[in-house]
């Protein structure tokens, strides 16, 4: 069925306010819940995130009153929003727990808009971060059952593989090598702007979560793995947002931001296992197509232009939340080794990228390979869910214990 | 490897104990999603679990805890209390039908509710104490907690299969005493 969310009603803005009580949300179960249900939370917390970041920068850009107070009565709602969202995850689970969420996240939802997007470099840039997500969940996975003396599976459920990806010590590029070049806003197709706004607005929530939560931890090793990951996640972040054409006007970013929400909790609607979160996507999708409408009438006030022609003409098949086991393997085959050059990908280590690496190293071995060696002589072995064979990389198979 | 040999991995007394939450938690929802006998036998783990766990608590970290750490004593107290209430629970939960609604419904509440517990002791409790004592001492007290254990009768008697399907290992006062016993014969053995 289509749906095209300029053609429907929804919630009058003087109707949004919710009061504590309904803000006050019944967290999921965290041992009996879907964990794409978590992951679709955790997604979705991400993008209301990005919503509020984004229109205080532009409240901040924006010398007009009226569009001033607009933009703030708006916000306040994507606050409320990201509190109804967020809060429906378990005090019971710990920051790691959600960070490996998050990077199921990471991986799960990378891969399937790395499968779905019609651009070939775009593309390219999903299939080169998946992998280094999917590496991270590896890592926190380790550091998992180390601290807190519990297997990851738990977590992911045996719907995400958890196996090195490319090593993480590889993933800290000079800066300049993380700037990608930006889809043409009049070239791109639709779902090209919504997949780099989705991936982009995960990865923002990963690095605040982590630049915020790592120092939470007591163990050295733990507060050490959020740091080098945090920073990657800096990169992400860099890798990201580049793709977005910066020539696009403050009102054309606005109407994709609300577009996108619209599309995230149609997607989520569609997809969802549990019938009492489906109710709350349901209901934020109907608050986000007044935000929408009132978007689409600043763009034409202010920008002379009709959303229409920016927008699709309906929302693109649901954004879903699946295995992606075989698609990853392909990739673990086939885009191990490369890295970052410039705007571009190449093969070889290069001088750059080698002065990098030697700078952030130091000589020692990373947070990231200690966590996995720490595991190794405290079980034995590294902590994998490997649920489809041996490791596609014959580098990165299990090694045999060292004393056995 | 099974759950169930994961704490032996732990060095110290802390680890131990915050492993023992993670079985804890997770035979909660193993209950939770059990029927039948199953239910009956995952059951009786854990009532032996939270006996064995608890009164390690009780016996061993919270006295360190209340000496140890600023504002032990009232920390302290609102533990005991948690566990108190707990224990409690288990005492009416043992009362009901396994199958029933009452059992879901009573089970529920005191899993968050143990949840809740183990969160406030490792935030306000555990991780206070390694800053405090050390690392030889917590280790030496985990070999403690690990015989008294070993000591205490772990599963129902050999044999005593209908005894299972009314949920036995025994009535829980009854566990957690003989669990209590085990653990002050163990630790004056060890010592
Ligand atoms: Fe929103
Ligand atoms: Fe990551
Ligand atoms: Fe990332
Ligand atoms: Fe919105
Ligand atoms: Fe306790
Ligand atoms: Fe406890």
């Amino acid at each position: 069925m289509t749906f095209n969310p300029l053609e429907h009603r929804g919630i009058p803005l003087d109707r949004q306010l919710r009061n504590w009580r309904e803000l006050d949300v019944e967290p999921i179960d965290p041992d009996h819940a879907d964990p794409y249900t978590r992951c679709r939370i955790i997604a979705m917390n991400g993008i209301e995130v990005e919503a509020i970041l984004f229109s205080h920068q532009f409240a901040r850009n924006c010398p007009s009153m009226d569009v001033k107070r607009q933009l703030a009565e708006v916000r306040y709602m994507e606050q409320q929003q990201q509190r109804a969202v967020n809060w429906l995850l378990p005090g019971v689970s710990s920051a790691l727990e959600n960070t490996i969420a998050y990077e199921q996240v990471a991986v799960d939802l990378t891969a399937w808009v790395a499968r779905m997007e019609p651009d070939p470099y775009l593309k390219q840039a999903y299939e080169f971060g998946v992998l280094e997500d999917f590496d991270h969940l590896y890592r926190y996975a380790n550091l998992y059952e180390m601290v807190q003396h519990r297997k990851a599976e738990k977590i992911v459920d045996g719907l995400t593989e958890v196996i090195p990806g490319r090593p993480t010590r590889y993933h800290h590029r000079h800066p300049h090598d993380n700037v990608r070049e930006p889809y043409d806003r009049n070239a791109a197709a639709p779902i090209s702007k919504l997949h780099a706004l989705t991936i982009m607005a995960a990865e923002q929530q990963t690095m605040n979560y982590y630049m915020n939560v790592g120092p939470e931890y007591m163990e050295p090793i733990a507060r050490q793995l959020y740091q080098e990951i945090g920073l990657v996640e800096e990169e992400h972040v860099t890798h990201y947002e580049s793709l977005v054409d910066p020539g696009e006007t403050w009102w054309e970013r606005l109407v994709n931001h609300e577009y996108n929400e619209c599309y995230l909790y149609h997607s989520f609607m569609e997809t969802e296992s549990d019938p009492r979160i489906k109710a709350i996507w349901e209901l934020h999708l109907d608050m986000e197509l007044e935000h929408l409408r009132l978007a689409c009438d600043l763009m034409r006030e202010h920008d002379g232009r009709e959303p229409e022609q920016v927008l699709a003409p309906e929302l693109p098949p649901p954004v879903t939340f699946e295995p992606n086991k075989a698609y990853l393997r392909e990739l673990l085959d086939t885009q191990m080794d490369l890295t970052t050059l410039g705007a571009g990908y190449v093969w070889e280590a290069h001088e750059r990228f080698e002065r990098m690496q030697e700078g952030i190293h130091g000589g020692e071995a990373p947070p990231s390979d200690r966590v996995v060696d720490a595991h190794r002589e405290r079980f034995g072995s590294d902590y994998r869910l490997s649920t489809e064979g041996e490791h596609p990389d014959p580098r990165l198979r299990e090694q045999p214990s060292q004393e056995r | 490897m099974s759950v169930e040999d994961r704490p032996e991995h732990a060095e110290d007394v802390i680890e131990l104990l915050v492993g023992q939450h993670m079985l804890i938690r997770d035979l909660f929802a193993e209950v939770q999603t059990a029927t039948g006998e199953h239910r009956a036998e995952a059951f009786a783990r854990l009532v032996h679990l939270l006996a064995v766990h608890e009164t390690a608590e009780e016996e061993v970290v919270h006295p360190l805890a209340r000496r140890g750490i600023d504002g032990g004593e009232q920390v302290v107290e609102d533990r005991l209390h948690e566990e108190r209430e707990a224990k409690e629970a288990l005492v009416r939960l043992e009362g009901m039908d396994l199958g029933s609604e009452e059992f879901d419904a009573a089970l529920a509440l005191l899993r968050d509710s143990v949840l809740q517990h183990a969160h406030y002791e490792e935030a306000y409790e555990f991780r206070h104490l390694r800053g405090r004592y050390d690392q030889d001492r917590l280790e030496t007290l985990a070999a403690q907690v690990r015989m008294a254990e070993k000591a205490a009768p772990t599963h129902p008697h050999p044999g005593n299969e209908t005894a299972v399907k009314n949920l036995t290992v025994g009535p829980v006062l009854a566990v957690f005493d003989r669990v209590r016993d085990a653990m002050r014969g163990g630790g004056s053995q060890g010592g």
